[in-house]
């Protein structure tokens, strides 16, 4: 991820809806093979920032340039490398799976898709002849990924990409998600999904009233907020579960936690990490549901 | 790579178009029913008028008055007033109107009664009065001194010998039919890519909003224009100058491609886009139901967009006319043509660009 130039460069960008600024001077970079969490509540601004950054609209201030081309002048071929998965299933119900992708892979100058071997990798190989209109919620989800892949694109933006899907679903769409960072695709993942960030990003902007609030790794930011203590439940005298915290700062800690736990009879052991959610409040001053 | 991608989203939008069943459906229904109702009009028209007379003695007058005008008047004769009414009123043996004799006729020839119905064409009075002339004159011997107008007036066009019938008449509005069946489709197909918001899909990859609208147009002018010209092989329209009638259902195909882009970019749900269509549908059905009623057409009508069409098919198929005749009123269609396109591209490509 160092020493090449960055996939996305995004440079004080700001749009407005009439008089309502939705994106003001949004500044961010991704490297390829990066997955970068775009993290906020509903209509902080997110969605608008990810139209510019796929060409739907352009910034009425600022830049932007994906892989060194201008997303307002060069947007058909910088669109040409670039996979989209959408919020909403757009999908064409009338077709099928395969009618589907061959549809879209037109589109990209690709007349030989191979359908088949993209549907495999979204476990929709056996239902790859069925309409859309007959998949599952899931089941679109899925295609829309595949959709998403279709070019093997350098970037690829992802919108709330495993949102209201059952666990199996989820886990196969972020499995991809590995996969392509891994192959050195730069991922831009808008979600507010915490966990998912979390455990998916690389770094993460939370993003709220059209601006960046924080931008860094989960870690360092959970480790920023976190009130570095470590909590331990043990097993008492008369059988009562006790708890008890130990700070992680100062002098001695070491001594201190592993005299604690040589005299206790000790249950569990959990470190006082803040969330991505607790990182978020603190700086937003209220949580995504808000 | 414009023209790939504008066969590949053509190519897309047939099979969504095939594998809509309410379209498949009313588009074969409705071309079925159109031909249908073509070939069950009548295709020529009896210019014989039809006159009940009651009368008392007037035998070897009236018959040879009858036979002295050939078939263009066929007298039936009634015993009395009350009969003559009643035959009148039902139509019966498609006579049009009466006149009643009074049973002093022969003598007097003072008066005679003219029985018409509501709505009977105005022509026919100085007809029927003519015809009381005629048996006065012949029962006196002497022009009479009755107060009946004896000049005769035509109203309307006069197609006296060349009558358009119905089937005629009816071309322009079953092409019309055809055509807004097309408007409905295409509105349609737009509006589903807008909703659903499948064009959003497709404008992030290599294809531009141009494409999208281009491939939609071409779809559209495409679809209707293939229809009303199948439509138009069914109902025989193909007669007279075949360059000036194809041009005007292309213009005419091309005219609610505008109006399908219109409604399709404009309605926010599928009754909304049907109540768009129909709404600029239905008047521009009206200079095709004025080709029903030849002289008709007030001069509003012809600033409609679909008047150039419905004159033109009529024209054509009906009078014989060509590029001399209907030049104006395709240069009108053309001109209007061009104003709908604009606006409905203009319209759709800002919704799609909004979305």
């Amino acid at each position: 991820m160092t020493g090449q130039p960055p996939a996305i460069e995004v440079s004080e960008i700001s749009y407005s809806y009439g008089d309502v600024v939705a994106v003001d001077g949004v500044s961010f970079a991704v490297a390829p093979g990066e997955i970068f969490g775009l993290l906020g509540p509903n209509g902080a601004g997110k969605s608008t920032t990810v139209k510019m950054l796929t060409g739907q609209l352009s910034p009425d201030s600022g830049s932007i340039r994906v892989l060194g081309m201008d997303t307002v002048r060069d947007t058909a071929e910088y669109q040409g490398r670039i996979g989209v998965c959408f919020e909403e299933k757009n999908l064409y119900t009338a077709m099928s799976g395969h009618e589907n992708l061959r549809f879209f892979g037109r589109l990209f100058g690709i007349n030989d898709l191979d359908t088949a071997s993209l549907l495999d990798r979204v476990d929709l190989g056996a239902r790859g002849d069925d309409r859309v209109a007959d998949y599952s919620k899931g089941m679109r989800q899925r295609l829309m990924m595949a959709r998403a892949l279709i070019n093997q694109p350098d970037v690829l933006f992802l919108d709330e990409p495993t949102d209201g899907l059952d666990p199996v679903s989820a886990r196969t769409i972020q499995g991809l998600i590995t996969q392509e960072a891994e192959r050195g695709v730069a991922v831009v993942l808008t979600t507010h999904d915490m966990h998912e960030a979390d455990t998916l990003a690389d770094r993460v902007a939370f993003i709220n009233q059209g601006k960046i609030l924080a931008l860094d790794a989960p870690e360092s930011l959970k480790l920023q907020h976190g009130q570095r203590s470590v909590r331990i439940r043990s097993l008492g005298q008369n059988g009562e579960v006790e708890e008890r915290t130990i700070p992680l700062e100062g002098s001695g800690v070491a001594d201190s936690l592993q005299d604690t736990i040589a005299n206790l009879n000790v249950l569990t052991i959990h470190t006082e990490e803040a969330t991505l959610e607790d990182v978020f409040v603190a700086y937003a001053g209220r949580g995504l549901g808000a | 790579m414009t023209r790939k991608v504008i066969s590949a989203i053509l190519r897309k939008d047939l099979v969504a178009f095939s594998r809509d069943r309410f379209y498949v459906f009313i588009t074969v229904i409705g071309l079925g029913a159109f031909v249908a109702m073509y070939w069950l009009l009548p295709s020529s028209v009896d210019e014989t008028v039809r006159l009940g007379v009651s009368h008392t003695g007037l035998d070897e007058i009236l018959t040879p008055i009858a036979a002295a005008e050939n078939e263009a008047l066929a007298i039936f004769e009634f015993d009395n007033r009350d009969e003559l009414v009643a035959a009148v009123e039902s139509g019966r043996e498609g006579i049009v109107a009466g006149i009643a004799f009074p049973a002093s006729f022969a003598d007097t020839a003072e008066s005679v009664e003219l029985l018409v119905p509501a709505g009977l064409p105005p022509e026919y009075l100085p007809l029927m009065e003519g015809i009381a002339t005629e048996v006065a004159f012949f029962a006196a011997g002497e022009i009479p001194s009755m107060s009946i107008a004896t000049r005769t007036v035509i109203l309307g066009v006069d197609r006296a010998g060349d009558q358009i019938s119905l089937q005629e008449q009816m071309r322009p509005l079953l092409a019309f039919f055809v055509l807004m069946m097309e408007t409905f489709a295409l509105a349609s197909l737009v509006s589903i890519e807008v909703q659903l918001k499948t064009v959003t899909a497709v404008l992030v990859t290599p294809a531009r909003t141009r494409d999208f609208i281009t491939a939609k147009a071409i779809l559209g002018t495409s679809l209707a224009l293939g229809e009303v010209l199948l439509l138009m092989v069914l109902i025989r329209g193909f007669v007279g100058d075949l360059p000036v009638l194809l041009v005007a259902l292309a213009l005419g195909a091309l005219l609610v491609t505008g109006i399908g882009l219109l409604a399709g970019a404009s309605g926010r749900d599928f009754i909304g886009v049907m109540f768009l269509s129909l709404s600029l549908m239905i008047p521009l059905m009206i200079p095709a139901f004025g080709a029903l009623f030849p002289g008709t057409a007030a001069g509003w009508i012809k600033a409609l967009p679909s008047y150039g069409l419905a004159e033109a098919i009529v024209g054509v198929t009906a009078r014989a006319e060509s590029w001399g005749d209907l030049g104006p009123a395709l240069l009108g269609l053309a001109a209007w043509c061009v104003v709908l396109l604009a606006v409905g591209t203009t319209v759709l490509r800002r919704r799609v660009q909004t979305l």
